[in-house]
């Protein structure tokens, strides 16, 4: 016992504590829920079994109806779109943000890093806003397309089916642009001038230099940006609370939004884990292959 | 030549706080409607600047009893952060000294830990918290689950800070007969000062803003948090967009406030913890 209240002090074994300490929370409060949460996938969970450490075992059924329900198709599209827009999306409009407040120009920093305002904001708060924004019949969007000539009715974008799952992915935009634009910003800040300057003596343009050395000198944070745009879009779920609670008719329902839907609001929660189980699989996925692409850049 | 260099730097300021205004347009417009009143509100054409304001912040405030929901939300943003800085500033630190091959597994099962969403994770958690009743206590449960959830991103961002202090001021501390806790607490922590600060202010933040927990966890109204509240007075048929902007605006003024003047350090806050 001496010998180990000694490491404490003065060798590793101080060092060793201080990591058990955090890792002892997050196994009681993360690993032991993910571990539980697979358990039971396989077992039948509602309301009179709930309480009970019991249950009854039933195989891949939970996973079955799950694959089987007949709104799984759409939901699951739905998920892919959101995911698939939401990253382009804010990629595109980020870096178009990022190259332009490279320009030097009185305050560029500054006001650039006003953008994260959005980011800061509560979830749920941006979803009220623009909820008010986008409302069919007093809503301000509408307002500026019709004056601009976009469109000639108005456009219905919370209640119409067809719409509803574009207005959330409006809102995740605006949340992701400025974390895109903050992160492509560093990595552009990394490129040195000499090298520009070197390709603009050759003659090449703008449109040149930027495919031929932004581009690849950017591949790593591009890199960056899309995985953890896609970790971030998966794990959104206020806005879908406060936008559309996934509907009408599970037109706006994405698969981490229907895994609670299933939990709290139909009880079927060995359903809602078997979803949950499937998307973890699919998040750390993503993850790891993050996690390791950036170990080989810093060995490198 | 200069003079072009001068007109063509303001055009570019131009632009630039035209993007700015564009994209806070929807910050904007929530304090523009909490100051309209009903008719104005439904006015078409709307207006852009409200035509007789109409200050509504006590009438909300009591209507809507913030009070009690904002204490909610304060008392589980504080319990988060306390727990997680107690708990993950050393772990940060143990992360960013020693290099070891245990250390590159620890950091990875992290860095999966933080990636981990909450809509997801609620499922178990509230099966098992149920079963061992924390659901009695559904404020401490809610705090609990989101420490979870934002402690790996808490020792990512106080990893990044612990690594740019020099190891030489604690081994100096250390030849002189200082503990390691000792050299730890009195040499490191205030060295790494601003970055746990930073760090400890996001997790703060987003804690503030916290609803997946609170909506599954808290059923006793009186406990709920401002997201939670903010969520029950939208209904799909909200015409109250007076008195749900008015409300948002008193929930995040202060989250604002915060931010302008915090900006530069949340900024590089962030970057160095995401790119790290």
């Amino acid at each position: 016992m001496p010998a180990t209240s000694s490491s404490f002090r003065d060798g590793r074994g101080f060092d060793r504590m201080l990591v058990w300490i955090t890792l002892t929370f997050l196994i009681v409060f993360s690993a032991f829920p993910l571990a539980y949460n697979i358990l039971m996938s396989f077992q039948s969970v509602d309301l009179f079994t709930l309480a009970s450490f019991d249950r009854p075992f039933v195989g891949l059924d939970n996973y079955k109806e799950v694959l089987t329900n007949s709104a799984t198709d759409i939901i699951v599209k739905n998920t892919i779109v959101f995911v698939l827009l939401s990253v382009a999306a804010q990629l595109v409009i980020g870096f178009g943000l990022a190259l332009f407040f490279q320009q030097r120009f009185p305050g560029a920093t500054w006001l650039r890093g006003l953008f994260l305002a959005g980011w800061i904001l509560p979830g749920l708060v941006v979803g009220a806003v623009w909820s008010w924004i986008l409302a069919g019949d007093f809503g301000v969007l509408n307002w500026v397309l019709q004056t601009l000539g976009l469109t000639d009715d108005k456009i219905f974008w919370l209640s119409d089916p067809t719409n509803s799952l574009y207005s959330v992915i409006i809102a995740n935009v605006w949340i992701g642009v400025p974390f895109n634009m903050i992160l492509l910003s560093v990595g552009l800040s990394a490129i040195p001038d000499d090298v520009y300057e070197a390709a603009e003596l050759d003659g090449a343009g703008r449109v040149w230099r930027f495919l031929t050395i932004t581009l690849p000198l950017m591949r790593a944070q591009l890199g960056a940006v899309i995985s953890l745009g896609i970790i971030f879009t998966l794990q959104q779920f206020d806005l879908f609370a406060a936008l559309t609670q996934g509907g009408p008719s599970n037109g706006s329902n994405v698969m981490q939004y229907w895994s609670w839907e299933l939990s709290f609001q139909d009880y079927r929660i060995g359903q809602g884990s078997a979803v949950s189980v499937l998307m973890i699989i699919v998040v750390i996925g993503v993850a790891a292959i993050y996690v390791r692409s950036t170990r080989h850049e810093h060995a490198a | 030549m200069l003079r072009d260099e001068r007109l063509s730097q303001y055009a570019l300021l131009i632009v630039a706080l035209a993007l700015v205004a564009a994209y806070l347009f929807p910050v904007y417009w929530m304090y523009v409607t909490a100051l309209k009143t009903g008719n104005e509100i439904t006015a078409w054409p709307p207006t852009f600047w409200p035509a007789n304001p109409d200050f509504a912040a006590a009438e909300v405030w009591q209507r809507m009893q913030m009070a009690t929901y904002l204490k909610n939300s304060a008392i589980i943003a504080v319990g988060v952060t306390v727990i997680v800085v107690v708990l993950g500033t050393g772990c940060g630190y143990a992360l960013a000294r020693v290099r070891s091959r245990w250390m590159d597994v620890v950091l990875f099962s992290i860095l999966m830990m933080q990636v981990l969403p909450s809509s997801l994770m609620i499922t178990p958690i509230f099966v098992a918290f149920s079963q061992v009743g924390l659901l009695d206590y559904p404020r401490s449960a809610v705090i609990l689950a989101q420490a979870a959830k934002v402690l790996p991103f808490y020792v990512v961002l106080t990893r990044a800070t612990f690594v740019q202090v020099p190891k030489e001021l604690e081994e100096a501390a250390l030849v002189d007969g200082n503990t390691r806790i000792g050299a730890f607490l009195s040499i490191n922590v205030p060295l790494a000062r601003n970055g746990i600060l930073v760090a400890a202010l996001l997790i703060f933040l987003q804690s503030l803003g916290e609803y997946v927990y609170s909506r599954s966890l808290i059923q006793n109204r009186a406990l709920q948090p401002a997201t939670v509240g903010l969520q029950s007075f939208m209904g799909p048929n909200t015409s109250d967009w007076q008195g749900v902007m008015t409300y948002a605006a008193i929930y995040v003024t202060p989250i604002i406030l915060f931010f302008v003047l915090l900006q530069r350090q949340i900024v590089s806050g962030l970057t160095s913890g995401a790119l790290k």
